[in-house]
């Protein structure tokens, strides 16, 4: 008698002092800010995608940013480009959505047409930007997109269209349904969002059965949630912070971070007062000082696995006698080098960003730069950032981050560097006629085309300052198996995470 | 009273109205929402929609009348970022900024008037250089530093208390407790001098003098009359906590009105912020109105 | 034979200050400090600007206490290498300016309008307070956004930013103070003698309602030395290199676990000149009142 209930109370207590996470399959994730939408047609909005892309609504493609991916099939299994310059998808059959409904080609259709429909403002129409697209329905399984002029990376660009049902209303949801492994549970805003498996996806069930997402505005909080295990993962937390090697992953983020220079205001239009401006900056001493250790030297605005990058391009060395020289040599020319030069900044953009803005004012003032420093809130930063600049405007460095995750330098080239663009600072013939020719062309000779703008714009036209290709971090509690990719700032599948 | 209070009412809507008019047209000033909604790359095309669709391309008086007519109607609009109604976002983060305020405020008043008066019992005794200086330290400390360490210390450290967030009781001891230090430092200060003028003045001399040795009696008379700057203080540092404690709710996680308020300012979400501030003025409006009402019960001089 | 000495002569009131200071050592040492905070505010720039702009990348957080880089480090590098001793010397001026310029504009403009508000017949008073409840209720970060947009970035906006969202507590305080005392008994005497209700007021009035107000004003100094940080921090006043130590506290916020010292100094110096201020201001309170000055007189520490 005693034996046995010994023997049941042994059993009590070693169950209740298993720790209770061993048994559990669901996750929580702590996001830097609060998810305000979860409607699909704005998932590539990064705080947005990262909860509803790939896991409540699919796409047709994704792009796969390891080494040798490219795009892999998703809700469409192949696609190949027709004889008059159509794209044709042959979609999945077989899937459903969590509502019950199937899946077919007229939610491809309604999901694209509602994406682009102005009575909603999605953000994905810019990409979308100078071309009209046509998406026609040939049968339940086969869908076709015509575009105008023609697009090359078509495919690319429909991985910014989440998958909707063809009754989703043009308005803005806020209870997504879709293809995906994951259904909305529970949304209480500004506290948690929880996703949990649906039985019927169409694919390979992940290990993940639901996952709760928690918003902490405070860095060392959010390290110190998955410290303590109120967290699972967190996908940025500070460089500072990233101390333990066995929880803690670095990741290039695709983010770049430049100087925008405007060549229509003097004396920015001088190419050796530009040419000063890059000799002038020891983009090396900010690498594992202000900068974190594994951040890349840029030498443009997208990072190195894009399409079209040139290896063959070299970051400014540090040479500020030869900058001083320029400089003098210009003002012998009579070019107004001693103009005061602004340079602005944008608060709380990137950590240091006050401290790095600093130390790049104080090398350019030892170049022989007049050099003011002025931060500006968002609004008023994206006045100066954006066309139309303001008038009467003195000669301006804007420095801003620009993310181009997508594998293709279209994405970014037409709007910093075309004569239109709407951040371009500059107004090149040849650089208007490269982009035109690369944005139409495909495989090699678009590889060659971009490449070639690239070297342009960096060794001859000199148009900007660029400076850092960005690192984030992440850290993971040890029980799961996952590490950030260069996709993590604007996706987290959930069934990228394995338990261990 | 009555007619008091009814003539309060109808002041306080007049400041009411000054109020959202001021705001609706000084934040229009500020800048493009569409800007800052739709990201830097869209196209003229886009931005001209968002405007079109949010109803911001009409002239600034049309606005006005439109957003008058529909407050007359009790609706407050949409949140432009949120696609929610702007009332839903901002009464939700209220609750959560109402609760932090009442409960610290509660025990802030307690605790500042007890210690403040014990300090000025004794002038310059132990006890009062100790809490002078705890209470000016905890004045004029960062509330930010304050919190981080409290965090490091208490959830990372001794693993006592959770880091953050707002599920069970435990998650409210560090915020409440961060919130509570700096209004108790200022009121302890501010009671301890009304009291030492209270306690040295005629009257309290004469009770003592006529044989009135229990401390409480003359502790409750002596408080009596210090009380009327201490209740002004509270008040301000209530409406202070009603306006939103940013840090706290940035650092812990709670989503109240003051983390609410800076985003939607910095968004330009103009729906938001001004049902948040009309929220916000009435709160303090009432109270204010019962600080006034306090004055009058606690000293019988006053006439308004 | 009456010995005319028998009484000694009352000295000078310099001499009487000056011991009375020598009666309460806190006092005396918080004078010193002030004194050492204002000179450093007059030469600190021209003496160590250079220093403290000197950025050294591979230096940068450098530990405090070591000395063998020699004095200017002791107490730490920044995150640029810049040596926080000369930082928070040159930081002197910005701070004292804006946060001295905010304090005394709110506290004088906010003690004229409640000295008005109180004494001054109900309209006036109602008029002024609801102004009041107007400016507690708009979010001073709108206000910040505004003036920023209309006026610029400059430090003369942050300080007229800073200075309205402080005037309604010395507004409110000083109100209720002169409803109190505006039934005591020696006002009443002195209208009955013609006295005019200027004299009155700045006379007889605002001497009882300094004290408290003085303990306010050295409370909010460091409210608005921590709140002008995060304004600069939008963009709106002082911009980096300039300095202040609010700033120096901020941008020391991530590295609050690894290079604590970035946060802590700043912060260190806030909390002195705040400990200072009050010190000053609870002994003036004393020494100014003619029913108390006994304590110091006497270096006597009962209460009556």
């Amino acid at each position: 008698m005693i034996k046995r209930s010994l023997i049941w109370g042994t059993l009590a207590v070693a169950t209740m002092l298993t720790p209770a996470f061993a048994q559990d399959s669901t996750v929580r994730i702590v996001l830097n800010e609060e998810v305000d939408l979860l409607e699909p047609c704005m998932s590539t909005r990064s705080n947005i995608g990262r909860v509803t892309l790939q896991n409540i609504n699919e796409t047709l493609a994704f792009l796969d940013l390891r080494e040798g991916g490219g795009l892999q099939p998703k809700l469409a299994e192949s696609w190949e480009q027709l004889e008059d310059g159509s794209w044709r998808f042959h979609l999945r059959q077989g899937v459903t959505f969590s509502d019950g409904t199937g899946f077919d080609a007229r939610d491809v259709k309604h999901s694209f047409d509602r994406a682009m429909d102005p009575s909603i403002t999605c953000e994905v129409p810019r990409y979308f930007g100078g071309m009209t697209i046509e998406a026609e329905v040939v049968d339940d399984h086969t869908i076709d997109f015509k575009a105008d002029p023609q697009q090359p990376i078509l495919p690319l660009l429909l991985t910014l269209i989440s998958i909707v049902p063809e009754e989703t209303p043009i308005e803005f949801v806020r209870e997504p349904i879709g293809t995906g492994p994951y259904t909305l549970t529970e949304w209480t805003p500004g506290q948690r969002i929880v996703l949990s498996q649906r039985d019927d996806y169409w694919g390979e069930m992940p290990a993940v059965t639901g996952a709760t997402y928690l918003f902490r505005a405070d860095p060392a909080v959010r390290a110190a949630m998955v410290a303590t295990g109120e967290a699972d993962i967190s996908p940025s937390i500070a460089a500072l912070d990233a101390t333990n090697p066995a929880t803690d992953f670095s990741y290039l983020d695709s983010e770049t971070v430049y100087g925008r220079l405007d060549h229509s205001v003097a004396p920015f239009d001088d190419l050796r007062v530009r040419k000063a401006l890059n000799l002038a900056i020891d983009r090396e001493a900010f690498i594992g000082t202000l900068v974190p250790e594994g951040a890349l030297l840029a030498t443009a605005v997208y990072p190195p696995p894009t399409l079209g990058w040139n290896e063959a391009v070299e970051v400014w060395p540090y040479d500020p006698e030869e900058a001083a020289r320029l400089l003098e040599e210009a003002r012998a020319d009579g070019v107004a080098v001693d103009t005061p030069i602004t340079l602005i900044g944008r608060t709380a953009n990137f950590p240091n960003n006050v401290e790095i803005l600093e130390a790049v004012q104080q090398m350019l003032q030892e170049a022989g730069f007049t050099v003011q420093l002025q931060f500006y809130e968002v609004a008023e930063f994206e006045d100066l950032y954006s066309k139309p600049y303001p008038e009467g405007r003195g000669p301006m460095v804007v420095v801003a981050m620009h993310d181009n995750s997508r594998g293709d330098p279209s994405f970014s080239m037409y709007f910093k560097y075309a004569s239109d663009g709407r951040q371009s600072g500059i107004s090149d013939p040849k650089v208007d006629d490269l982009i035109n020719r690369a944005q139409a062309a495909t495989g090699d000779e678009r590889e060659a085309l971009w490449k070639e703008l690239h070297a342009y714009l960096h060794d001859d036209v000199v148009a900007d300052l660029l400076l850092f290709h960005m690192v984030g971090f992440s850290r993971v509690n040890e029980r799961l198996d996952w590490t950030p990719t260069m996709a993590t700032n604007s996706q987290l599948p959930l069934a990228d995470i394995a338990f261990k | 009273m009555m007619s008091f209070i009814r003539k309060r009412a109808f002041a306080s809507l007049i400041s009411l109205i000054l109020l959202v008019v001021a705001v609706f047209f000084l934040s229009r000033l500020t800048g493009d929402p569409a800007a800052l909604y739709l990201p830097s790359e869209a196209s003229e095309e886009m931005r001209r929609q968002f405007r079109e669709i949010h109803g911001l391309n009409d002239p600034i008086l049309v606005q006005f009348g439109r957003y008058v007519w529909d407050l007359l109607h009790l609706d407050f609009g949409d949140s432009v970022r949120r696609a929610r109604p702007a009332f839903e976002v901002v009464s939700e983060a209220f609750l959560w900024t109402l609760q932090l305020a009442v409960i610290t405020m509660t025990l802030v008043t307690v605790a500042a008037i007890v210690v403040g008066s014990m300090a000025a019992f004794r002038v310059g005794g132990f006890f009062d250089r100790i809490a002078s200086l705890t209470s000016l330290i905890g004045a004029s400390a960062p509330d930010f530093w304050v919190a981080i360490v409290a965090i490091v210390v208490f959830s990372v450290g001794l693993g006592w208390l959770p880091t953050s967030g707002t599920g069970s009781v435990w998650h409210w001891i560090l915020p409440i407790g961060v919130l509570f230090i700096r209004p108790f430092g200022l009121i302890v200060q501010v009671v301890r001098g009304s009291m030492i003028n209270a306690l040295s003045s005629a009257y309290v001399k004469t009770a003592r003098a006529k044989g009135v040795k229990t401390r409480p009696i003359i502790f409750v008379h002596a408080l009596r009359n210090a009380m009327l700057p201490v209740i002004t203080v509270i008040g301000d540092q209530a409406a202070a906590l009603l306006n939103g404690a940013v840090v706290i709710e940035t650092i812990f996680g709670f989503p109240g009105v003051g983390k609410l308020m800076i985003d939607s300012i910095l968004q330009r979400d103009f729906n938001v912020v001004l049902a948040a501030i009309m929220i916000t003025a009435i709160a303090i409006f009432l109270m204010n109105l019962l600080i006034d009402l306090a004055y009058a019960l606690l000293d019988p001089r006053i006439r308004y | 034979m009456t010995s005319i000495d028998i009484i000694p002569d009352e000295p000078k009131p310099l001499v009487r200050l000056a011991r009375m200071l020598w009666a309460d050592k806190f006092a005396l040492a918080a004078v010193l400090f002030l004194l050492l905070v204002l000179v450093l505010a007059l030469i600190g720039p021209t003496w160590l600007d250079e220093v403290a702009q000197k950025q050294n990348l591979r230096g940068r957080n450098a530990p405090p206490f070591e000395w063998e880089r020699g004095w200017l480090w002791i107490l730490g590098a920044d995150a640029l290498g810049r040596p926080l001793l000369a930082r928070i010397i040159v930081a002197t001026q910005n701070t004292m300016m804006v946060a001295g310029g905010a304090v005394f504009f709110s506290a004088l403009i906010g003690t004229v309008l409640g000295l008005i508000a109180g004494y001054a017949g109900p309209r006036t008073g109602q008029a002024i307070m609801r102004l009041a409840d107007v400016i507690m209720s708009f979010p001073s970060l709108l206000l910040a956004v505004v003036v920023l947009y209309i006026l610029g970035p400059s430090i003369l906006n942050l300080v007229i930013v800073l200075a309205i969202t402080r005037i309604p507590v010395y507004l409110r305080t000083a109100r209720a103070e002169v409803l109190e005392v505006r039934e005591r008994m020696f006002v009443q005497a002195a209208r009955v003698m013609g006295a005019s209700p200027r004299r009155i007021v700045f006379r007889h009035i605002l001497p009882v309602v300094l004290p408290t107000l003085m303990t306010i004003a050295t409370l909010d100094f460091a409210f608005v030395m921590l709140a002008e940080s995060s304004l600069s921090f939008l963009g709106i006043g002082i911009q980096p290199p300039e300095i202040t130590w609010g700033l120096m506290i901020s941008q020391g916020r991530q590295y609050l676990t690894t290079a604590w010292w970035l946060s802590f100094w700043p912060g260190l110096a806030i909390i002195l000149t705040t400990l200072s201020l009050n010190l000053l201001s609870g002994w003036m309170r004393i020494a100014l009142d003619p029913t108390q000055r006994w304590r110091l007189e006497m270096r006597g520490r009962r209460n009556g």
